[in-house]
């Protein structure tokens, strides 16, 4: 028995958030476990209440190692840090420990792994073990950690806008509870988004059960769920498809983002590049046409694309399916000569080429009609079961947001109950949903955010985080995964079943209980085991939805082709696209930094939404970037600014939804502009009919993280047909610049670098370890999920809007992105007058940016064994290690910036102002305005400066929560300091030490291949990055830089940089109007440099051999 | 011993070859001490209260912008990635170019015998060290962190950290420093006899105090002269190589970085030559007004500026052909990336800056082939200042057309400079003028002993100097 501290006597003052720990630490549990040498079942979980809390006293006691002890907690600062006199079983101070959880998204629930230390989880991955993965994930998965910390959140229960206490709102809940109890709900409404968790749908049907007369109504502004219902409609069963994009040799994406906007993108990305990873140039590779009006990251990646507008994508698909054979009445002619006839002819037969292996997609923007078409398509190709596979979804048990708003204007609903969803801000325009809601008598919300809704709530209850929570969802193909909490509610946060429960008056509200008897629902499984299992694991084996048998019918189709009218945008009808934002979704993550800091993956957009158009459309329009235009359709106006986009459809505007929050965080406020009043529940995403009036004279700053688009015929990112690799597997490295010949024959280190190697010194290569990386140009699509993922894994700050416009992003590692057109096209190169030397704001003028193929490149420290930062810094602040890492001092750094200079890649950031402690009125602006000239809210800068020099900053205590975020593993930089990748040295060392205690005696200390993933490799969803070690021939990094589509980017240089690239390979369809021999960027770099293939390369061979034999394996 | 002497017959010049005198209306001895000594001596002319307030307040703004951003970061500049050096390294690189001419005036025309450059070489050492400390702001303020600027010198610690020694920055913190420190000891050493001249006709306590302790006891005995002429020609000596090499090492700042525009090897003769055009172009900026104004016109003549207008053609005629030679390089070098930098220089978006550069230091000092221009003051004036703006120009293509576009497209971006990097700039200048105000008004302004050695009563053979000669 050891000995308890007394007990503290100090008033109960700590910070409010921290009540959920006090009151856990006056339970009696916590008590016997302080009192217990061993807290009871720590080590066997077998329990299911002392695992629950068990993971509640890591959370509570972890993280704050002395409060436990103290008995009133939450006092950290003041309270005596006392050490564990008896650690937990198995609990290492120091390690991180991960668990499998998952979060809920409206496609399927990710199962992930949530690393946490001391109790703070910091880091969410994918889960590896899940079979349909591999352990990829994408950027909102990267970036959900930063909610949980958010200062911002939803903390306190409130009513009518006041605060009260926890006990009056769930005393408020038990009266709903009972007065609903008394009459079987009639006059309850609940309204919810779409989820996919199996609990939740329990509960749902417990409650039907209990208060049969309450109503259910789902909205989600991003309706993603029409795949199901046009699969539905079309094989007469409720089914969901899963397109197979690993079975498909073909794909056809009408107007459907499947790699970017669309549900499920990362396991897409995952299938959809499986089948691009050629080794060698006997291997067979997929293509993908596109059909689109935005240029999209599915555009990007596509093999062709034709662009129209969203429109006409149905005449494209009925003109499609009438050459398949499908009849499709009279739609299939009424496309005319508007429609490129050759290419969607040419597009079909390649189609019905490949057999049952094709796939036609369709996006959820697109009308129903075009999803039945599709269907028809798919069928006719014999696809269905193959590429497209149905599997059994569950009946839809609630009506949409259109039916309660009749309700409500019918005064049926008395009491509305809204859980997640925000519709004062995202319903459609048509319902005038504000003035609707308030039709109910009483409104009650559970929220993340004190938001729009949350505002027009007479009550709000704060949500819990989902890394607070019990939960439990279905996974896109219907296995079961478990939501498990790793830190007790940080803000007494409620989980939506508990919140479901209270106000039903349900027996259960312990969530952990719910989701335990769901479980055991699901699978049957009632053993303490099987629910362990399931919980380390993170996902229940063999509860897939099964594949549906069915057979498609074509009544729908006919009915709903008669329906169906279109009309291709053209100058007098304009089109209005309203698309999900690819960081901000449909709004719900406004208040994530690193969501609003990621370069939009098309755009390279930060912090704002903008009206994008094709670069014709802007001259039609009279409109150039920036300005400020108003959109009018019907009685509904928009105001924003326009953004000239390559290969944009003409007549098109796209616009992200998801931009200008009126209530959310301070993060999140005041960035872009509202597109919701042009939604509507009868036009959808694509509104017809628009109207563009300049505002004269109004001009709005936006931020672009790369503003010039041309690669300008360099190196840089290389690729070639796959015909071109068939006849030349060395492509990549003919382009190599020439090299200049070799004074002394007998010189084997020729040509020689500017800088020294230190690893040419075979004393500094003795290292067992030599790091490097390989990034595969073919399978990246650009999605930016490595991105969130190094800033969360790397402490990475966000710098805001106008320092993204001064070039001061601080992301270590950035997707360049490059738009090529036929060099033919263009005016450039080294000459007079030409594009290249324009300002890059008048590319947006050029006409050569009309039709643009597109590639991406991740980019970050090159890690090169000549490295030229080293021996420019004065201080010896960046040195090589024996491992063949380019380190960073940070302690040792002065900031004189000239490593960077010297970067040919550009990969170094540097921290001009201390981020870490900015204000967050610095996040948006003001732009750089100097403070004697500049006034916010009427008073003079300078002078509110005087008046309170901290105005604007946060508070100590969200400071002290921000902090809990950071990665200890990795140093938090201060202003006048470089930084850049490290490639995550932290894991490196980490693996190294563990493999060392591992190997003990035997000596065996080099790291197993695989062990050790950087951050951005670890979230790849494609698996394009591949790190390991170079000196193993066997590794898979080797095994990928000895293929012959390795190269190095500049590698003239002869920097010899460890990570390197494997070229890209594009697959067009030489029978396709618009195909070329070359891709363009080979062709613009053939044309400023010579075709790499026309000389004979003895010395070229000769040369990339060289270049091969010294870079490192 | 006029008895020993003999008597020579010196033919007189013929007329056209006749030199021009150095000190005009053959002024006295006694006169010329007047005249410098009235500058310090006489009251405050209102035109240098007129100069000092402004020039006072500006310092002011230069302290206030160092404590922003040295309080706030790096950032407030225009600094931004890729061009991670901005106006601080273009007005470093500026001021220390200008830092030049003081040196080389004092120093290797003093090897060279060239004896006209008494009349301003006061002056050109103040300016120079003047100029030396608004550049020296600029390396040690312009880091991230000012405070661990100790740590670029060779300090021994219990650490055993070393600066790089491969750093050009490294070459630049001992370049800088060693020429700052020789051209102050040269600039005293040559004041010394000047300030004991003013310590003898010091009215005032406190003056012949100061003045006195300064001058170190100087008597003018002849074995004074002896010492003071051999450390004088010994420090001539040390700062001739320092002349050459310290911006020698600032052009390896770029020359040994890989980007193209910077990696060059003609770079240290180009920002030698450049220096000393920039210096000569400041020189003649401060002293046309100067010389009006305390009537200098007798010592400061006409020949001097001319000479000094010559020696601005020469550099200026050597960056010209540095800068086309550049663009020969590039061709020659088939290097796509320098071909590109070139071009982008002439034809990109900053085509301005290039254009300011080729026009103010190419086009403009041709103007003074002619004597005519040569000897008009106000044109002379008016060309010197371009000659200023274009060196700055020519920084700025360097600096920062160097930066924004050079390998990866993906990372051009344009470069603007922030109202604070204006200000600390304009607050550079505040220093330069206050300290060479105070200067010119508590020291001689003119190397009077060195100029009277350069009348022609100072020749032992002149009539004037009394026929006794031998007296030296």
């Amino acid at each position: 028995m050891k000995t308890i501290p007394p007990t503290d006597t100090t008033p109960n003052t700590g910070r409010y958030y921290w009540r959920g720990l006090e009151q856990l630490a006056e339970t009696p549990e916590f008590k016997q476990f302080l009192e217990r040498e061993f807290p009871e079942n720590a080590g066997d979980f077998s329990d299911p209440v002392s695992r629950r809390h068990f993971v509640k006293i890591m959370s509570a006691s972890f993280a704050f190692a002395g409060i436990g002890l103290g008995a009133t907690g939450c006092r950290r600062p003041e309270d005596k840090l006392m050490p564990f006199g008896k650690a937990p079983e198995k609990y290492v101070h120091g390690t991180a420990q991960s668990y499998a959880t998952a979060m809920l998204r409206r496609g399927g629930a990710i199962p992930l792994v949530a690393k946490s230390y001391e109790g703070r989880p910091i880091k969410l991955e994918g889960n590896p073990l899940f079979p349909d993965g591999n352990g990829g994930s994408d950027r909102f998965v990267q970036a959900a950690i930063l909610d949980l910390y958010d200062p911002d959140r939803a903390m306190r229960f409130k009513k009518s806008g006041t605060a009260v206490s926890a006990s009056e709102a769930f005393d408020f809940l038990s009266g709903v509870a009972n007065k609903f109890a008394a009459n079987q709900g009639a006059g309850l409404a609940f309204l919810g988004e779409r989820t996919s968790s199996a609990s939740r749908r329990r509960l749902h049907q417990e409650i039907a059960r209990k208060l049969p007369q309450a109503k259910w109504y789902l909205y989600d502004a991003i309706d993603a769920d029409i795949h199901t219902r046009a699969a539905t409609k079309a094989f007469g069963r409720s089914v969901k498809p899963i397109f197979r994009c690993d079975v498909a040799d073909t794909i056809l994406s009408l107007d459907c983002d499947f790699i970017g906007e669309e549900e499920d993108a990362a396991n897409n990305i995952r299938r959809f590049t499986s089948r691009r990873k050629i080794e060698t140039p006997k291997d067979q590779m997929n293509r993908l046409y596109a059909v689109e009006s935005l240029f999209t990251l599915t555009g990007m990646n596509a093999d062709h694309r034709l662009r129209v507008s969203s429109s006409a994508v149905l005449q494209v698909a009925a003109a499609i399916a009438a050459e398949l054979g499908v009849n499709v009445g009279t739609l299939a002619s009424s496309g005319g000569a508007s429609l490129d006839q050759k290419w969607i002819s040419e597009c079909a037969k390649d189609l019905r080429a490949s057999g049952g292996k094709a796939l036609v997609v369709a996006g959820f923007r697109q009308p129903l009609a075009v999803h039945l078409l599709v269907a028809a398509i798919n069928e006719k190709l014999g696809a269905i079961g193959k590429t497209v596979e149905l599997i059994e979804a569950p009946e839809p048990i609630s009506a949409d947001l259109a039916q309660l708003a009749a309700s409500l204007n019918k005064g049926e609903v008395d009491t509305l109950v809204i859980v997640d969803a925000n519709p004062v801000y995202n319903a459609p325009a048509d319902l005038n949903w504000t003035a609707t809601q308030r039709k109910a008598k009483t409104v009650i919300r559970l929220g993340y955010y004190e938001d729009e809704t949350g505002a027009a709530a007479d009550w709000h209850f704060p949500k819990a985080h989902f890394l607070e929570s019990w939960n439990d969802g279905r996974t896109s193909d219907g296995t079961l995964v478990p939501v498990q909490p790793l830190i007790a509610p940080l803000f007494d946060g409620l989980t939506d079943l508990e919140f479901l429960a209270r106000v039903a008056g349900l027996s259960e509200i312990n969530p952990y209980k719910i989701v335990q008897a769901t479980f055991a629902a699901v699978t049957g499984d009632r053993s303490e085991a099987g629910w362990n299992r399931f919980l380390h694991d993170g996902f229940a084996r063999g509860t897939g939805a099964r594949k549906a048998s069915v057979s498609w019918s074509s009544g729908s189709l006919r009915e709903a082709l008669a329906a169906a009218t279109s009309a291709p945008a053209s100058k007098d009808n304009l089109e209005v696209v309203l698309f999900r934002d690819l960081k901000l979704d449909d709004g719900r993550n406004a208040n994530n930094g690193w969501l609003q800091e990621l370069p939009d993956p098309i755009t390279k957009l930060v912090w704002d939404n903008a009206i994008l158009v094709s670069r014709k459309t802007a001259r039609e329009l009279g409109v150039q970037n920036n300005d400020v235009v108003e959109i009018s359709v019907g009685d509904k106006k928009v105001i924003g600014p326009i953004w000239t986009q390559p290969g944009m459809a003409d007549y098109t505007l796209g616009i992200a939804l998801g931009y200008g929050r009126t209530k959310t965080g301070r993060v999140g406020i005041g960035t872009g502009f509202d597109a919701y009043p042009l939604f509507n529940t009868k036009t959808g995403y694509v509104v017809t009919g628009a109207k563009v009036a300049k505002l004269a004279g109004k001009k709005y700053p936006l931020s672009c993280t790369q503003t010039h688009w041309s690669m300008e015929g360099r190196s840089i990112v290389r690729e070639a047909n796959l015909e071109q690799f068939k006849s030349h597997p060395d492509f990549a490295t003919r382009m190599n610049a020439p090299v200049p010949p070799n004074p002394d024959p007998n010189d084997p280190h020729w040509p020689k670098p500017i800088y020294p190697n230190p690893l040419d010194n075979p004393k500094y290569r003795s290292s067992m370890h030599q790091w490097g990386m390989a990034i595969d140009l073919n399978s990246c699509v650009g999605c930016g999920t490595c991105v969130v993922a190094c800033q969360a894994e790397n402490n990475i700050p966000i710098v805001g809007k106008d320092l993204v416009a001064r070039g001061r992003e601080m992301h270590w590692m950035r997707i360049d992105r490059y738009y090529s057109a036929d060099p033919k096209k263009r005016t450039w190169g080294l000459s007079t007058k030409t594009e290249t030397f324009k300002r890059d704001e008048e590319q947006q003028f050029d006409e050569w940016i009309d039709d643009v193929q597109a590639v991406n490149q991740p980019m970050l420290c090159q890690h090169c064994e000549a490295a030229p930062c080293e021996s420019v810094c004065p201080v010896n602040a960046t040195v090589h290690d024996h491992e063949g890492l380019n380190v960073m001092v940070y302690n040792r750094c002065v900031g004189t910036r000239y490593c960077s200079n010297n970067c040919p890649y550009k990969v170094r950031r540097y921290n001009y102002l201390d981020y870490n402690k900015r204000p967050l009125k610095e996040l948006k602006g003001p732009f750089y305005t100097p403070p004697f000239l500049h006034s916010t809210d009427g008073e003079w800068d300078l002078k509110r400066w005087w008046r309170d020099h901290e105005s604007g900053m946060r508070t100590q205590d969200e400071w002290d929560l921000i902090k809990m975020l950071k990665n200890p593993d990795v140093t938090v930089r201060m202003r006048g300091v470089m930084e850049k990748c490290t490639f995550c040295v932290q894991r490196i060392e980490s693996a190294k030490i563990a493999q060392k205690v591992k190997a003990g005696e035997s000596g065996d200390v080099v790291v197993p291949d695989g062990t050790i993933k950087t951050a951005c490799e670890q979230a790849c969803p494609a698996g394009a990055i591949v790190f390991g070690n170079v000196a193993d021939p066997e590794s898979r990094v080797s095994k990928l830089k000895a293929q012959q589509r390795n190269y190095s980017v500049l590698d003239f240089l002869e920097t010899k940089p460890r990570t390197t690239y494997l070229a890209r390979v594009r697959n067009p369809n030489p029978a396709m109007p618009d195909y070329t021999e070359a891709p363009f960027t080979f062709e613009e770099f053939a044309k400023n440099n010579g075709d790499p293939f026309a000389h004979h390369g003895g010395d070229q061979t000769g040369k990339a051999e060289s270049t091969t034999g010294k870079g490192g394996h | 011993m006029s008895e020993v002497a003999t008597q020579i017959k010196v033919p007189p010049v013929p007329a056209g070859l006749e030199r021009e005198p150095l000190v005009n209306n053959n002024r006295s001895f006694g006169w010329i001490s007047d005249r410098v000594s009235l500058i310090t001596e006489g009251k405050t002319p209102k035109w240098w209260w007129a100069a000092f307030v402004p020039s006072i307040i500006l310092l002011g703004l230069l302290g206030a912008m160092l404590f922003y951003q040295i309080n706030t970061g790096v950032g407030v500049w225009g600094n931004h990635h890729p061009t991670m050096w901005g106006w601080d390294i273009i007005n470093f690189v500026w001021w220390i170019g200008i830092g030049h001419a003081g040196t080389l005036i004092s120093a290797i025309l003093f090897l060279l015998r060239q004896r006209w450059r008494t009349a301003v070489n006061r002056a050109a050492e103040a300016m120079t060290i003047f100029a030396v400390m608004c550049a020296g702001i600029y390396p040690a303020m312009h880091v991230g962190r000012v405070w661990f600027d100790w740590w670029l010198f060779p300090i021994p610690t219990y650490q055993g950290l070393w600066p790089q020694f491969r750093s050009p920055l490294m070459w630049d913190v001992f370049a800088v420093s060693t020429y700052f420190t020789v051209s102050l000891l040269f600039w005293y050493v040559g004041l010394i006899p000047d300030l004991a001249m003013m310590r003898d006709r010091a009215k005032t306590k406190i003056k012949q105090f100061f003045y006195g302790l300064f001058a170190l006891g100087w008597t003018g005995s002849n074995r004074h002269w002896s010492n003071y002429e051999k450390a004088y020609l010994i420090l001539a000596g040390l700062s001739t190589p320092l002349v050459l090499s310290v911006h020698s090492i600032v052009s390896l700042d770029f020359a040994v970085s890989q980007l193209p525009g910077w990696h060059t090897t003609i770079f240290p003769p180009y920002f030698v030559a450049g220096a000393v055009f920039s210096g000569f172009g400041m020189v003649l900026t401060l002293l046309i007004p100067l010389r009006s104004m305390c009537h200098l016109e007798d010592i400061i003549t006409m020949r001097h500026i001319d000479v000094m207008c010559k020696v601005t053609l020469a550099t200026g005629c050597i960056v010209s052909y540095a800068y086309i030679m550049e663009f020969i390089i590039a061709w020659y070098s088939g290097s796509a990336m320098e071909k590109f930098h070139f071009m982008n220089r002439a034809l990109g978006p900053m085509w301005w800056g290039w254009v300011m550069m080729m026009g103010c230091n190419m086009v403009v000092p041709q103007l003074f082939w002619f004597k005519k221009i040569r000897r008009n003051l106000v044109v002379v004036f008016i060309l010197s200042i371009f000659v200023n703006i274009g060196m700055w120009f020519e920084r700025f293509v360097i600096v920062v057309v160097g930066l924004y576009r050079e390998f990866l497209p993906s990372s051009w971006d344009y470069y603007k400079p922030t109202w604070v990097d204006i200000c600390t700039y304009l607050g550079t200048f505040g220093l330069f003028f206050t300290l060479f105000l105070l200067f010119m008004r508590f020291l001689p302004m003119i190397a009077v002993s060195e100029v009277k050695g350069v009348t022609p009563q100072a020749d032992p053979h002149h009539p004037a100097a009394g026929g006794n000669g031998g007296h030296h």
